[in-house]
């Protein structure tokens, strides 16, 4: 058991960009896998919602990718390091729940596309995205490698064409049990 | 691509998300209730990192009150105050519920979001 600091749209699906939510406010899918297991849940803030706001365009990596949007995460990185830093020194496990797809949240697969700009029309679906890790999960994770604090990751997968709540709570369980993240 | 969000916020003390045992879950009530949750940050931190947390906290209801989302605030936390006055937004309706049941009523006496009523004009 340990302590999931989760991406802030799991608790809140209010912060999602438009036609994202998927549910009313709590994902509960996720949520109740943590806390059947015994985890604490802390909800990390939103880097896109503060940003650039509740009208923001669906976007990917690129589109975030600037010395503005980098600084702002790094912001927000080192107010929750320090809260994973004090569970840490605790001798909590710490695993990090994010948003699969997502270009500021995603924890192994992000978004990606270098033309996309300009008037936002596109099709929607699933060619953008690609490994790697969203702006504000690589700006946190170098803040805590920085700090020697080791974690796992796991993500919400509702942007992936493979989605499926059940492989995605039996991946969650096994990261938390298993710690193979 | 539908769109489910509440366009309801609560505010909400560490405890009422991870609550101890015998303690009340509201994070269960909020969540049956249709409400999205920004959680506060725990008592147990240090001073530092709370008042971070808070300002991040702070920032981001300020744009969802823009956009006319409704709040409450569920518990306590020694800070915001201070966090939402720095950008401008009032304390909501505070509960400190004793109970499930006591917290679903304060939830279903709140009014129509300011969103939603604007939305239906």
């Amino acid at each position: 058991m340990g302590v999931a600091f989760v991406a802030h749209c799991l608790l809140n699906q209010n912060s999602k960009v438009r036609e994202g939510a998927h549910c009313a406010g709590v994902y509960s899918p996720i949520v109740d896998v943590l806390r059947a297991k015994g985890w604490r849940v802390e909800q990390m803030p939103c880097p896109e919602l503060a940003f650039a706001g509740l009208n923001r365009f669906w976007a990917v990596r690129e589109q975030y990718d600037t010395a503005a949007f980098r600084r702002h995460c790094r912001r927000l990185a080192a107010a929750v390091a320090g809260a994973i830093a004090a569970r840490a020194e605790q001798g909590e496990e710490i695993v990090l729940v994010g948003v699969q797809g997502s270009p500021s949240m995603g924890v192994t697969i992000t978004s990606s596309d270098p033309d996309r700009g300009g008037r936002p029309a596109w099709p929607d679906g699933t060619p953008e995205h690609t490994g790697g890790e969203g702006i504000f999960v690589e700006e946190l994770h170098a803040e805590l490698d920085r700090r020697g604090i080791v974690f796992r990751v796991a993500g919400e997968t509702h942007a992936l064409a493979t989605h499926d709540v059940a492989s995605e709570r039996a991946h969650l369980e096994s990261v938390l049990e298993n710690g193979d993240g | 691509m539908g769109d489910e969000r509440s366009f309801r916020v609560a505010l909400v003390a560490d405890r009422y998300v991870n609550p101890p045992p015998g303690g009340l879950d509201g994070l269960a009530v909020l969540a049956a209730a249709g409400w999205g949750v920004m959680q506060l940050p725990d008592d147990a931190y240090p001073a530092e990192v709370a008042r971070l947390l808070l300002a991040e906290v702070a920032e981001q209801v300020e744009e969802f009150s823009r956009h006319g989302y409704l709040f409450v605030l569920v518990g306590e936390r020694a800070g915001l105050g201070e966090a939402l006055a720095a950008v401008g937004v009032p304390v909501p309706p505070r509960i400190v519920p004793a109970s499930a049941a006591e917290l679903g009523g304060f939830l279903a006496a709140q009014p129509v979001p300011p969103a939603v009523t604007a939305a239906r004009e």
